[in-house]
């Protein structure tokens, strides 16, 4: 039986409280929540959390240019960690477990110097923030993400990759099925490679909506994570078919994220789970 | 007619010249019917040599563009617009000359402008375009070429992403030699269903790309290949089924196409493998023997 959280990323500017209730609402286990504490605090969420009895599984990071764990300026590398310790920080003060990570700048496409360097920095920063999250009782994942937000991790083989050179306790892997569905050859196959290395998953469809609007077949990607025995919380990561998606967010034009698709993604999966009989079917 | 089976110059070399006509020969060699060719740099191509060597290999032509930021007929200033009108209007010179029924490719916008526009600016944007396809459209008919307009995913224009949406544009412009070029990779991105989406458009279906939702090899990945091919074949469709991936080394829309790692064993492996999948394909649904 699968545990499920919704990124509230795609809720935009919204109140939290909106967001969380809405949570509540579809009967969600978890909220997983933006990594920006200095815009909204932890303290800010527990008062909201708390009024809806609502835990949080996880941080997602928000990686923009002064954030790349592989800038060719050291300063900027070095803010970088130490802004992913503030997302661990910020995950052990509202009680999250997991904290996503990507070592470049969200949109990058291109190295500034060359990949195997770039790849050492990667390692080399991962591994001190894995041992920082570690300590703190918290697991960071690595998410690959596709062709058009990053250059160095696309596919989930090659974050396997990464973790298994950091070789840390403190840092698993992370599956996306969108951007599985445009990297991967086969989305199920690459769960079962990563397997006890799995730390964290987001589920969208092919198009980056609800499951059940896009391509994506569902069915044997959550056998695939049953197989691999992953104890972790399933998040849908639903984001609006944009290039520039921020823009989007900001704007709060996205109304179908809100209500409609936080109450059917869980509907989608749940079904799922009971035709495999994961779960009673009621 | 049974359709004939095409592959893109971009997975060849790039940009492609009067330097690269030799690799015909191979492309043939492969099994291949029909060469795309992409006008990267008009300036390094004659449609004399194209048109010869073409010949001497048997293949027929098929011809796509580039749209770089100077190639852009829906920017806001209108010497661009008229910059990506003349360019396009020498891609139909190159078609009519070699012998192509189409012109194909993304002509409604710079590749990789995938801005956020307020719906007013979008309406606008669209409207540039719907203007100035109607004039390379205009010029095309005198000179008995298509165009073939190819919607692309969220990532590389801000514009066109469906067939839905393209479909739109071609009603927008409204002249019957403007249709579209439906292409898997994007459409695994943006569509719902690939049957829907073609069926729904397939007065329009002018041309078809192949590629796998990573760019690899088509049959070796998640792209729905039967529904696509059931549904080829059920709204008729006799054209060209061209191979398209990119090579790395791609300069004139370098940010759109993010191809910065190899997705197949080899570009030949890639060709030769995609061809005899999507032959096989065509076999069990469309009039190929």
């Amino acid at each position: 039986m699968l545990k499920y959280a919704y990124n509230m990323l795609v809720y935009g500017t919204e109140p939290i409280e909106m967001g969380i209730a809405r949570l509540s609402k579809f009967k969600y286990d978890f909220a997983e929540i933006v990594g920006e504490p200095e815009k909204i605090t932890a303290a800010q969420y527990n008062q909201v959390l708390k009024k809806y009895n609502m835990p949080v599984s996880s941080i997602v990071s928000i990686y923009t240019p002064d954030r790349d764990l592989v800038s060719s300026n050291p300063s900027i590398r070095a803010n970088t960690i130490k802004y992913i310790k503030g997302n661990v920080d910020f995950a052990v003060e509202v009680g999250a477990k997991i904290v996503t990570l990507t070592p470049t700048a969200c949109m990058k496409i291109k190295p500034e110097v060359d990949l195997e360097q770039e790849w050492a920095w990667a390692v080399q920063g991962a591994r001190e923030a894995a041992q920082y999250a570690l300590n703190s009782g918290v697991r960071l994942a690595l998410e690959p993400w596709n062709r058009y937000e990053s250059y160095l991790l696309n596919r989930l083989d090659q974050s396997i990759r990464m973790v298994d050179e950091i070789d840390h306790p403190g840092i698993g892997v992370m599956a996306d099925t969108f951007h599985m569905s445009i990297e991967d050859k086969d989305i199920p196959g690459a769960i079962r490679s990563a397997g006890k290395r799995l730390a964290h998953v987001h589920f969208a469809d092919s198009n980056r909506a609800a499951p059940g609007e896009g391509f994506l077949d569902f069915t044997p990607i959550v056998e695939a994570i049953r197989d691999v025995d992953y104890q972790g919380v399933c998040s849908f990561e639903l984001l609006p078919a944009a290039g520039d998606v921020w823009g989007v967010l900001e704007g709060g034009k996205a109304p179908e994220f809100l209500d409609p698709y936080t109450e059917s993604s869980i509907q989608y999966m749940k079904n799922i789970e009971k035709n495999l009989g994961l779960i009673d079917a009621k | 007619m049974p359709n004939k089976f095409g592959l893109s110059t971009f997975v060849l070399t790039s940009p492609f010249t009067n330097d690269d006509l030799h690799l015909m020969g191979k492309v043939k060699e492969m099994g291949f019917e029909v060469i795309e060719i992409c006008i990267e740099d008009p300036a390094k191509l004659s449609s004399v040599k194209i048109a010869s060597a073409t010949r001497e290999h048997g293949l027929d032509t098929s011809i796509c563009g580039a749209f770089g930021p100077n190639r852009d007929v829906s920017h806001e200033d209108e010497k661009v617009r008229n910059l990506g009108i003349h360019y396009l209007n020498t891609c139909v010179d190159f078609a009519a000359e070699v012998g192509s029924a189409y012109v194909s490719g993304p002509m409604y916008s710079a590749t990789g402008k995938a801005r956020l526009l307020s719906p007013g600016e979008r309406k606008e944007q669209f409207n540039w375009a719907a203007d100035s396809l109607n004039r390379v459209a205009q010029y095309a008919q005198k000179r008995n070429v298509g165009l073939a307009i190819e919607p692309l995913n969220r990532f590389e224009t801000d514009l066109i992403n469906t067939v839905e949406q393209g479909v739109e544009l071609c009603r927008a412009i409204d002249l019957p030699n403007v249709g579209l070029l439906v292409d898997t990779f994007h459409m695994h991105i943006e569509e719902k269903s690939l049957s829907n989406a073609i069926a729904n458009a397939a007065p329009y279906i002018f041309h078809v790309q192949v590629s796998e939702n990573d760019r690899g090899t088509p049959g070796k990945g998640q792209v729905h290949w039967d529904d696509f091919f059931a549904t080829l074949s059920k709204i008729h469709y006799g054209g060209q089924i061209v191979i398209e991936s990119f090579l790395p080394t791609v300069k004139e829309i370098a940010r759109a196409v993010s191809a910065w790692r190899s997705v197949a064993p080899s570009m030949d492996a890639l060709a030769i493998d995609g061809l005899e999948f999507i032959r096989g394909m065509a076999v069990k649904y469309l009039d190929v023997k």
